[in-house]
């Protein structure tokens, strides 16, 4: 209810389907960055990126990169931007998730760069064991209330901490932090 | 960023520009393989810090982060832009990208994750290494300044009637043609098109390998004239005649 992508499915509104098939939907959307942008998106509703099954997910890739290659020719197109906004602080505005493929030419006025940050570099140590542990947690290997103790521990020996297949990752912690976000979005 | 090379002089670029153009597509790929920092990154020549690896990708952290937390995810095997890269290992990526999405969020308590990839320098891409960025994002950060307008109400219209035919048999292709064979052949093409078009050698004709190629793979069994035909200055021509194929 009141989501545009499943709206376009429905045939509401200006939007046009260029393909569609069991799994997902290629569609213009009459909202967009810059005109010949194309959405790709799962025909199941689900919000975010985490909830968008392997298979769809990766169809939903095989599609953009197919549209990807349709615009530098039918479009001709310079470059394309591949985008996925998952969240309200990602610039999420349609409760549904969706890759975007964004047609690019020289000086076409859009911004999509930003200024590269230069960081101590004890503050990339300090985000590589934040990660690092955050991973671990997500394995459940173990489990750490408070990520920030964690900064005091030796970078090098998280370094030699064995990454587990993401496999088992995937299976783990799933529910509280989706129902967090879906609550997020609109 | 970590994803720019070098700078180049003019002249250096004017030269290298000119190398590249009188290479194929696959000793182009080796030459960029050679150069390519992230490949020396892959390769653990240069140093970096590793989120998340296994045999067909890697996860670093960007040196000079848009926002902290941005995190590079790199296929091992070097690809230009996205449309040389392999279906499966795509999916991968994108499955690669859910988890640290995920992780992302949990680790810096952040609203939300883009990805975002840039093929072709007009798309902003700086690295030579088709990568991910993963950017971890919160509400007023300023980053990705997108803004969705309303556009013309018949240019929906417009686009679909621009790239349909194309993409139907790109997308096309994968339903109905039983042969693997056939699906790669037809991916790989478009590949070969896309790799000479960012090499900026489409539009050498004499050398043309690339387009050349793509003819002669696809209609072999139909029409092996083609090859040295003129289909190679007609691409739409070329186009229909595959989408014919593949019926």
């Amino acid at each position: 209810m009141g989501c545009e992508l499943c709206g376009i499915l429905a045939g509401e509104g200006k939007a046009v389907i260029i393909h569609e098939d069991d799994r997902a939907v290629i569609a213009v959307r009459d909202h967009v960055l810059t005109p010949g942008q194309i959405t790709i998106f799962p025909r199941e509703h689900a919000p975010i990126l985490e909830m968008v099954s392997e298979d769809v997910l990766g169809h939903c890739a095989a599609l953009a990169k197919a549209v990807s290659v349709a615009v530098f020719e039918g479009l001709g197109a310079k470059g394309t931007n591949i985008l996925v906004r998952n969240g309200l602080g990602a610039g999420q505005n349609i409760p549904h998730f969706g890759i975007e493929v964004i047609p690019r030419q020289d000086n076409d006025g859009l911004n999509l760069q930003w200024e590269p940050k230069q960081l101590p570099e004890d503050e990339l140590d300090r985000t590589f064991v934040l990660f690092k542990d955050e991973f671990a947690a997500l394995q459940g290997q173990k489990e750490k209330p408070g990520a920030e103790e964690t900064e005091e521990t030796n970078p090098e020996e998280i370094k030699l901490r064995k990454t587990l297949p993401e496999e088992k990752m995937k299976e783990k912690e799933k529910t509280n932090y989706l129902l967090k976000s879906v609550k997020r979005i609109p | 960023m970590v994803d720019a090379p070098p700078e180049l002089t003019e002249e250096q670029q004017k030269e290298l520009e000119k190398k590249l153009k009188s290479l194929s597509p696959e000793e182009l790929r080796q030459l960029q393989k050679q150069q390519c920092i992230f490949c020396q990154i892959i390769s653990g020549k240069i140093p970096s810090k590793k989120i998340y690896e296994d045999p067909s990708c890697l996860a670093i952290l960007d040196i000079n982060p848009a926002t902290k937390g941005h995190l590079l995810l790199l296929p091992k095997e070097h690809y230009a832009i996205m449309p040389q890269v392999p279906q499966k290992e795509l999916g991968h990526l994108f499955s690669v990208s859910k988890v640290l999405s995920r992780l992302q969020l949990r680790a810096l308590h952040v609203s939300g994750t883009n990805i975002f990839i840039a093929n072709g320098v007009a798309a902003g891409q700086r690295a030579q290494h088709f990568l991910l960025h993963l950017l971890p994002r919160k509400e007023g950060d300023g980053l990705l300044p997108v803004k969705d307008t309303l556009i013309d109400a018949s240019l929906p219209e417009k686009v679909k009637a621009a790239v349909q035919d194309r993409l139907a048999q790109l997308i096309g292709t994968k339903k109905v043609v039983a042969s693997k064979k056939n699906e790669e052949r037809s991916m790989e093409s478009s590949e070969n098109e896309m790799q000479t078009n960012v090499a900026k050698a489409k539009k050498r004709r004499s050398g043309a390998p690339a387009r050349k190629k793509k003819v002669g793979k696809i209609s072999l069994e139909e029409n092996a004239e083609r090859e040295d035909g003129g289909a190679a200055a007609d691409p739409a021509a070329v186009l229909d005649e595959i989408a014919e194929l593949f019926k």
